[in-house]
């Protein structure tokens, strides 16, 4: 099914003619600033040069199309800020959110953040679904975990973590060879990326349509998130041109779009159970 | 929804996926009146496939007393209560299943426990209806006005199942094969759709590996011809596990198919909820009759009338011999005079019991010794 989208051909142009000319981006669009070259990944949530961004409110909405849906999310808007150095793109997202989640239980799920770019050029006419793409135009996700980046801080969870009283003996895989001990480690076994944190605490992902989403083998993408007063600071970035099938390759002077998702994890918001936005056009500074 | 049949509750009905029946379907038949709760099929379980990190709360297995014992804390009364009063009379079911009773933007109804409904696996164990101290020693009465009954417990495996339909991202899946119900470890995201999905609290979330883990039906046993650990490891023989096939396609010599479909002594769980499961109970004669038709449908009260008279039945009685007396899986098996055969799927004999265990009567007097005996039994 092809995507007829709410992101106006208007603005796209706009953008894309902000791009040559450098000026501030118009509301409904976020401009890329150019940083210096050799600046990289700006893994600083709290970095000053933030400060120099333009920001860009973007609305957020429930996810109603594919169940099981909150209709009422928690997080109604966040501010993006997005700036490149010819070679990365980093954004900024900005969000309200009264409770930190970052430790998992039964009951407990983690913040988590997400921003969505197309895998193929841009085109106006003929623009990817912003809900996870489709079979003729996927698309790249790369979203933070809070939890994930608990683990890079403090260490892989141990049950203590979650029951401060528990006591085990011993584990049965702890007794044997390590090859052997994998039946006994499920997902951690296998390498399952939501079980435990790589190198950064974002996955960067490829999806063609609903229930597609899938970490690619990969990982470009680099993230950090801060919880400080009432909100979450996050920043994620990827390389704009790298060979990979499903990535985006961007250029400075290109206009594209952007699509961000946020789960609160204090509402139980996981998964499909989440706040959305449209695509939202952007422009990358020469 | 695509409409798929379930004979279970006779009718067609909605579900998330087209009907896919696998080439064979696992299947397990428990005698609700064998089991006395020892645990050793949860230790079977346990041992073999949970000792690992998170899985420290988890019992694919379990036994729990009932009216009154959860694990997790009320997972039947609660969906039961949330699917409301439904009509239960013989014939097609005209009430609701979970799928059908799906609220708006929901995929199946269902509820997520809460970690504390894990916490006392064994709540409520031995804890009988009726009070005996303040009702006036009801225990001098017979028969006892006081029942209860031991329910073991494992992954349905069902036909239609709701972890599978509640999973968005198609991380769990049933194998064409077998019919065996897995969550793909890969996939898996830990949205924990399934432990709210599943209406028999079957798939358990694993917080420190942050996925969603449940009963395997040990495939890898299953698959070399052998039964399930907590079958084999069964000390009350009151298990048999295999393959079943549906009510217009059992086979007289298959042994589940003759116990569920054919002499109809054995009831799926719940069957109102709509997934049509395949652990199939032989229910305990001594519960009453209403209770029981909640949990096993209408027309419980016939596999309980046939099981009083199983012994009439020698089909019958030579299937219910099977149980606990191999490990390898009986595909088919045969009754000749007082022997029951049970064969593998290629029809090598694996077992042979008498259906009479033999019986020596001992003179009063021994010659030998010249002296009495006495009866110590």
């Amino acid at each position: 099914m092809r995507y007829t989208g709410m992101v106006s051909r208007a603005a796209l142009a706009a953008a894309l003619l902000l791009a040559g000319t450098g000026m501030a981006a118009a509301d409904d669009h976020l401009l890329v600033q150019r940083i210096a070259a050799g600046t990289g990944p700006v893994l600083d949530p709290d970095a000053g040069l933030w400060q120099q961004a333009t920001p860009l409110t973007v609305a957020l909405q429930a996810q109603m199309i594919a169940t099981p849906v909150n209709a009422e999310p928690a997080v109604s808007a966040l501010t993006v800020r997005a700036v490149h150095d010819g070679l990365w793109l980093t954004f900024q997202l900005r969000w309200d959110d009264p409770t930190k989640s970052d430790t998992i239980d039964l009951d407990r799920f983690g913040d988590q953040a997400a921003v969505e770019l197309p895998v193929k050029a841009y085109d106006a006419n003929n623009p990817p679904n912003p809900m996870m793409g489709d079979a003729d135009q996927p698309v790249t996700i790369m979203q933070w975990r809070a939890a994930l980046q608990r683990d890079q801080e403090q260490g892989e969870p141990k049950l203590p973590d979650i029951y401060p009283n528990a006591h085990i003996d011993f584990y049965t895989g702890d007794l044997l060879k390590p090859e052997e001990a994998r039946a006994y480690t499920g997902a951690v076994g296998l390498g399952n990326p939501v079980s435990r944190v790589g190198k950064s605490p974002v996955l960067d992902q490829m999806a063609a349509g609903f229930g597609s989403l899938t970490v690619k083998p990969q990982q470009r993408a680099g993230a950090k998130g801060v919880w400080a007063d009432g909100h979450w600071t996050v920043v994620i970035a990827r390389p704009m041109k790298t060979d990979g099938e499903f990535d985006p390759k961007l250029a400075p002077g290109d206009g594209s779009v952007a699509a961000f998702a946020v789960w609160e994890g204090g509402k139980d918001e996981t998964g499909s159970r989440k706040a959305w936005s449209d695509w939202v056009p952007l422009s990358l500074e020469k | 929804m695509p409409k798929v049949f379930n004979w279970q509750i006779g009718r067609d009905m909605d579900y998330l996926y087209e009907g896919a029946r696998p080439k064979k379907q696992f299947g397990m038949v428990m005698d609700l009146n064998k089991c006395i709760a020892c645990q050793t099929c949860t230790i079977a379980c346990k041992t073999t496939w949970t000792s690992g990190r998170g899985q420290e709360y988890q019992f694919w297995n379990n036994v729990e007393s009932k009216p009154y014992g959860y694990y997790p804390l009320g997972w039947d009364v609660r969906i039961l209560e949330k699917l409301g009063v439904q009509p239960i009379d013989a014939g097609p079911y005209q009430g609701k299943t979970i799928f059908e009773a799906a609220p708006e933007g929901e995929r199946v109804l269902g509820y997520r426990p809460e970690d504390m409904d894990y916490t006392s696996p064994n709540i409520g164990e031995d804890d009988s209806t009726g009070g005996i101290i303040n009702e006036g020693g009801a225990y001098l009465q017979m028969p006892h006005m006081q029942w209860m009954f031991y329910l073991p417990r494992i992954c349905n495996h069902c036909t239609y199942p709701a972890c599978l339909g509640a999973c968005p991202r198609q991380s769990v899946y049933k194998r064409p094969e077998d019919g065996i119900v897995l969550i793909d470890q890969e996939r898996c995201r830990g949205y924990r759709e399934c432990v709210k999905g599943c209406p028999y609290k079957k798939p358990f979330f694993n917080a420190l590996n942050r996925t969603s883990e449940k009963c395997v039906g040990c495939y890898p046993a299953v698959e070399a011809g052998q039964q399930t650990r907590c079958t084999i490891g069964c000390i009350g023989k009151i298990r048999l596990q295999g393959f079943i096939n549906t009510p217009d396609q059992a086979r007289e010599d298959n042994p589940l198919d003759y116990i569920v479909h054919i002499a109809k002594v054995a009831r799926p769980l719940f069957p109102q909820l709509g997934l049509e499961p395949n652990v199939y109970y032989i229910p305990p004669m001594h519960v009453p009759s209403w209770f029981l038709k909640q949990m096993f449908g209408a027309t419980v009260d016939q596999a309980v009338n046939v099981y009083r008279r199983a012994a009439e039945d020698k089909k019958l009685l030579g299937a219910l011999m099977l149980f606990g007396a191999t490990k390898e899986i009986s595909h088919h098996y045969k009754v000749d005079g007082d022997t029951v055969t049970g064969y593998t799927e290629q029809g090598d004999e694996i077992i042979r019991v008498p259906m009479h265990e033999p019986i020596f009567t001992r003179a009063v007097f021994d010659e030998k010794l010249q002296a009495y005996r006495s009866n110590i039994t």
